[in-house]
């Protein structure tokens, strides 16, 4: 029966109660450990397609007829345009369209309307990074979309945009984040979380620390950079061909831009060339593609290039975080407190990166005061976890230098102050495995005297490691329908995406588990909103977690139906029908092939629909996980090196062992760039940005990555769903960072505290130390 | 100004027209319908757009289409069925998928110039094809399986 | 735009004299020319005009004459000369046991495995600098305006030598190590010392080179020495620019060393304490302290 309830959705960490309709979720979890499918290693369902350049992504998409789009972006930080004459652009070769901001002095008979400025939000959640402007007069950061052409080829829409006479004025940039706070321009209030009192911990403590840690801006860069098709045809009805994490989301916020019913618009994403939480929008791109394709009547390309995908397609902000903790000698934490800046640009969510403060010890104390610093720079977008990467790093960097400080194993303080319930809301975790994480880390910890004794003259080696914490329950509302055929093959219908995490094949190895079938009998019909049910966002760890109870759910009714008609064919009770491997087995004695039932159907199908049940109330559901880094520092030039990452988490049960360890490959390898060689720089005058092109940006190459090892502790969270599986995309890079600057620090002695930790950082930490060393052994002996 | 020209691509002879400037990946995947080559950075920083010219890996999106003469043109349409194709899903050696092929490009090379590759030299080799999901250990793994270095 | 089909050197230079651009491994020149620093209507494809690959061990007119004293006498005897044609790419020395260890070190270290087999030495000696303000084509004093922005600006990659007018760094690897080696050039009308190609630009003239804007860089000779090496540090592994690259190379007693990612054009290093004369800007201190290392490694490892 089908069941209106209030329940929490949680994406990254931001919790909004909702009403939704659920069904009855009356299937029993599987037993923990492998199954027949779920739980054993599946190469992805659509790799030969991927691999041999087969799949077609949105960049390879050409509609009949298609227009291309170039847009005009703001090369000041901050300005006013004061006029823009779009007379020679409108009659360049080939230009159909000129689009143009309002409040720009335009000449009359050249003034096209200019797009309205709110397209709403996706949803509540989500809702600062989906408000776009798409085209502005008075651009705010460097890359602001101001005017676009549409013409034949891209090659005559960029012409025609040389041919745009824009009248500048240009303003002087805000880019100091403190600046900002100290002048109170803030994206959001600032956010205080306070429990106990600060100042009595600190005053019970026996050492404390204070450190002031900074991390970078970082690009996404996805490979495929963002960009949509737009189409509209029959009674005003809008197609759009996207690189998307959310395909309803786009439906529904273009929907609300355009004035349409939602399901007049179609979005369609079935290959999608990685997003790391910066598509999770339709971006202004898509709604200038719509606009233009209004008013053409034609199908219009608006894609980003790398350049624009350097400034105008977000990033993870920048940080400044002063920290303090204090602690008895034991180890115990009395005090925990941080007034954390986040540089967040022009727009976009200031993200939590206290929580990581708040959620991960139990402390008695802990106060925290975030500011979301509004700036003239390109704005902030979700990159995989959010806040928490960054905060992760200040956090598990201070309690490494406190346990340095106290003369205490690292590992073993941050077991003294493990919390067993919530320490923000008292709740109980529906399952945490952080301690089976510890234990299991024990190994590649103890491997610290060796790693160390291979130190020489150059090369100083250590060990370091840092704890994760994050959210990944999902939630309702997912949908997915099943088909089954006279043939005996399984169809799994949803219009969620696959970003390249992997979600289609293990949905469709939960659809194969449940059914009964070998995986090569289930496909996966997805991405497109005309075509399949409601589905999750992939973002906030919440494909898998969202989806595959829907999934399983569809595949159960499927089953039933399967065993019913099997029941009535064979005259057996249907109590003693199971499916195995494909056959229709009977009390473990006799055996049918699922197409002898299957093929009685003909053109007939079985069809099943299956939605994701609520989580479950009053109860934490979280990630864990700890990483454990080595490195090796040469002293001389600075270079650091990691050598090895080990890696333990605990995201509940795990559907598809080499997926998940790729998932976990991945989010190391884009953690060792940000914790070494990525940063978005500016120039510090015009707010411009200087790293626009992947020579300056430097993403890690295979030659950069060290040896990977993963470990999951794989146990179902009893409480979380038919599944009892949570998200993996955000959980493995959240602590890398840490890890490798406490490896560094126990390597060498030097404390690094700003990311990324390039040659004169790691120089200058080196510099540090040795005064810091001179300064103690040169003291009086008084 | 347009100008004719042949390429030989995958082995199949094709004549067309181009204005001198357009970039061989260009008239790969638009004007011979060709996508599995990718564009991702267009200025030779990625290695997404490798094709091998005469065997040797070549970044198509600043090759200009009229510079390759009679060297012949293999893409990823051409390497279909190339053991690593098989390696690379096997090892999982791909997630989002849009830099794969031209991974599997230049691992081709590298395998028909040194067939069992070390971890060193298979990481010298691939250094130029960046993957944004770090599918890197895999793709090392994939290249060493095909190349019996396992 | 215009591609001509030139058969002989004479041909490309005349076709240079009129304004082309030449176009080698196209590494370089196609993405300036795509983005606007460069402009051309006609290019001058190079392949087929300038020479490519490497002559053998080449003696000069002494090497012949002192031939007779034989191996034993190696010490005394002129050291034997390799002809690097211009249109060599990078690939190609990199393998070639050859060619002395820092030239092939220093082409195995540059760029990735795609631009070093389109790359030629010769575009590789003639790139232009790295640094985003140019690139950005941002109107900075080598591109004809007023000022560097690298100097008040970002410059953590740029240059702590011969940087008081401009601070881009020169980014070619070989060059330095072509420079350590004592390589001379030859172009369609002049034979020179490879450190004679370069200069710092100046106020009235701020290219970079002495090359004549229709003169064809053909071929080097690069002498053969008892050790050289070249080491580089830069911000990932592989395929990146050189923070800081070191070339060393000893002939007998005398040991020369070259910088790379150091001046807006590849640096000779009269002596190892020549650093302490180094003029860092705030950002690239630490590069000195770099090329300190670096250097001190390069002179061991070519210690006899």
């Amino acid at each position: 029966m089908a069941r209106l309830i209030k329940t929490e959705k949680e994406v990254e960490g931001h919790y909004t109660e909702t009403w939704v309709v659920v069904e009855e979720d009356v299937l029993e979890q599987w037993p923990a450990g492998p199954r027949a499918v779920v739980g054993q290693p599946a190469p992805r369902i659509d790799g030969h397609e991927r691999a041999r350049g087969e799949a077609r992504y949105t960049a390879d998409l050409a509609l009949p007829g298609m227009l291309h789009t170039a847009v005009l972006r703001s090369p000041y930080a901050r300005a006013r345009v004061r006029r823009i004459d779009a007379s020679r652009a409108l009659t360049a070769p080939g230009v159909r369209a000129v689009l143009l901001p309002e409040g720009a002095d335009l000449p009359p008979q050249h003034a096209p309307e200019a797009i309205a400025s709110e397209p709403g939000a996706i949803g509540a959640a989500l809702a600062e990074r989906a408000r776009v402007a798409p085209l502005t007069s008075e651009p705010g950061y460097e890359g602001h979309a101001v005017a676009a052409v549409a013409a034949e080829t891209q090659a005559q829409a960029q012409a025609a945009l040389r041919l745009l006479a824009v009248d500048w004025e240009p303003l002087e940039p805000l880019l100091d984040a403190d600046d900002a706070v100290r002048r109170k321009s803030l994206v959001s209030e600032p956010r205080v979380n306070e429990r106990g009192d600060l100042e009595r911990g600190l005053a019970e403590a026996d050492v404390v620390v204070e450190a002031v840690y900074r991390t970078q801006n970082v690009l996404h860069n996805s490979l495929e950079t963002h960009q949509a098709i737009c189409h509209w045809h029959g009674d005003g009805e809008l197609d759009v061909y996207i690189s998307t994490q959310f395909v309803w989301g786009v439906r529904d916020a273009v929907a609300e831009r355009f004035g349409l019913e939602r399901d007049k618009v179609r979005v369609v994403c079935e290959y999608m060339g990685g997003g790391f939480g910066s598509k999770n929008g339709p971006g202004e791109y898509t709604l200038i593609a719509a606009e233009l394709a209004r008013r053409t009547g034609r199908p219009v390309r608006c894609a980003l290039d790398r350049r624009d995908e350097s400034r105008a397609a977000g990033n993870r902000n920048a940080t400044i975080q002063r920290l303090v903790a204090g602690a008895r000698a034991d180890g115990t934490l009395t005090a925990l407190g941080g007034e954390f800046v986040n540089a967040v640009g022009w727009d976009g969510l200031s993200a939590s990166t206290a929580g990581p403060m708040q959620l991960l010890y139990a402390c008695d104390n802990v106060r925290t005061v975030e500011y979301g610093a509004r700036l003239n720079t390109p704005p902030n977008a979700a990159f995989r976890a959010p806040g928490f990467v960054e905060g992760t790093f200040g956090l598990e960097c201070l309690i490494d230098e406190l346990a340095a400080k106290l003369d205490l194993d690292p590992l073993e303080v941050r077991r003294r102050n493990y919390a067993t319930t919530d320490p923000v809301n008292e709740r109980d975790y529906s399952a945490k495995g952080l301690e089976r994480c510890y234990q299991l880390a024990e190994r590649h910890w103890a491997r610290r005297d060796d790693v160390r004794a291979r130190s020489d003259g150059a090369w100083k080696r250590g060990v370091g490691l840092a704890s994760q914490i994050w959210f990944g329950a999902g939630g309702p509302p997912s949908y997915a329908w099943l088909r089954l055929n006279a043939e005996g093959h399984a169809t799994v219908i949803t219009a969620m995406q696959d970003i390249g995490t992997g979600t289609r094949t293990a949905v469709a190895q939960i659809a194969a588990e449940e059914l009964g079938f070998p995986l090569a009998r289930v496909s996966v019909a997805l991405g497109d909103s005309a075509r399949g049910p409601f589905a999750s966002i992939s973002a906030g760890s919440s494909t898998t977690p969202s989806m595959g109870p829907a999934v399983r759910a569809a595949a159960a009714d499927v089953k039933r139906q399967l065993l019913e008609i099997a029941a009535q064919r064979y005259a057996v009770d249907i109590s003693t029908l199971t499916v195995e491997d494909g056959r229709i087995v009977a009390g473990g004695s006799r055996s049918w092939p699922v197409e002898e039932i299957t093929g009685l159907l003909g053109d007939g199908q079985l069809l099943g629909k299956g939605a994701r049940g609520p989580n479950p109330t009053g109860m934490r559901v979280l990630t864990f996980g700890v990483q454990v880094a080595e490195v090796a520092v040469d002293v001389g030039t600075g270079e650091v090196v990691v050598e090895r990452v080990a890696a333990i988490h605990d995201v509940g049960r795990i559907v598809n062992p080499l997926g998940a360890r790729s998932q976990v490959e991945g989010g190391i390898v884009q953690a060792i760039g940000y914790a070494l060689s990525e940063a978005r720089l500016l120039d510090p005058a015009s707010g411009t940005v200087l790293t626009k092109t992947l020579d300056a940006y430097k993403l890690p190459t295979i030659a950069d990555v060290p040896e990977i090892v993963t470990e999951f502790v794989d146990e179902p969270d009893p409480h979380l769903t038919n599944l009892g599986s949570k998200g993996l995309g955000e959980p493995p890079i959240i602590p890398t960072a840490a890890a490798i600057a406490n490896a560094i620090r126990d390597a060498t002695g030097a404390d690094v505290r700003s990311l990324p930790v390039t040659r004169e950082e790691m120089l200058r930490a080196l510099r540090e130390a040795r005064e810091r060393e001179r300064d103690r052994l040169g003291a009086p002996a008084a | 100004m347009l100008e004719s020209l042949e390429l030989t691509v995958n082995g199949d002879r094709h004549a067309l027209d181009a204005p001198v400037g357009r970039s061989l990946a260009e008239v790969l995947r638009d004007d011979l319908g060709l996508t599995g080559t990718k564009i991702a950075c267009y200025e030779g920083h990625c290695g997404a757009c490798t094709v091998l010219l005469d065997g040797v890996p070549a970044l198509s999106c600043i090759t200009l289409v009229h510079a390759v003469g009679g060297r012949g043109v293999t893409t990823i349409e051409g390497l279909r069925e190339h053991p690593l194709v098989d390696a690379f899903v096997r090892e999982d050696a791909l997630q989002c998928g849009f830099c794969t092929p031209g991974q599997i490009v230049s691992a081709s090379a590298l395998l028909a110039a040194n067939p069992r590759p070390t971890r060193e030299e298979i990481g010298h080799a691939m250094a130029g094809n960046l993957c944004r999901c770090g599918a890197y250990r895999n793709i090392e793994a994939a290249i060493a399986s095909v190349g019996g270095g396992r | 735009m215009e591609l001509l089909r030139p058969r002989t050197i004479a041909e490309a230079t005349a076709a240079l004299r009129d304004g082309a651009v030449a176009l080698a491994g196209g590494t370089e020149v196609v993405p300036l020319l795509r983005d606007g620093p460069l402009l051309a209507a006609r290019l001058v494809p190079l392949a087929g005009v300038v020479p490519r690959g490497v002559d053998g061990r080449r003696a000069t007119p002494e090497a012949e004459q002192s031939h007779e004293v034989g191996a034993a006498a190696a010490t005394a005897a002129p050291r034997p000369v390799l002809r690097v044609g211009a249109g060599t790419t990078l690939a190609e020395l990199e393998v070639d046991p050859e060619i002395p260890a820092a030239l092939r070190e220093a082409c195995r270290l540059a760029a990735s495995p795609q631009l070093r087999s389109m790359g030629t030495l010769g575009g590789n000696l003639l790139q232009a600098t790295r640094c985003w303000y140019w690139r950005l084509h941002s109107g900075c004093w080598l591109q004809g305006g007023d000022r560097c922005h690298a100097r008040e600006g970002e410059h953590r990659e740029h240059a702590f030598f011969g940087n008081g007018r401009c601070a881009s760094a020169h980014p070619s690897d070989p060059a330095a190590a072509l420079l350590a080696l004592g390589a001379t050039l030859r172009t369609d009308r002049r034979e020179l010392p490879l450190s004679e190609l370069y200069r710092l630009p100046r106020d009235d003239d701020r290219s970079t080179t002495t090359l004549a804007a229709d003169e064809l860089l053909l071929e080097l000779e690069v002498p053969s020495p008892d050790a050289s090496v070249y080491l580089k540090a830069m911000d990932r592994k592989r395929f990146a620019f050189a923070l800081v690259g070191v070339a060393a190379a000893r002939s007998g007693g005398e040991v020369r060393i070259a910088l790379a990612g150091a001046a807006p054009i590849p640096w000779l290093l009269a002596a190892p304490d020549a650093l302490d004369e180094a003029t860092p800007l705030p950002g690239t201190s630490y590069k000195v302290e770099v090329a300190r290392t670096l250097v001190d490694r390069a002179l061991e490892a070519v210690a006899p």
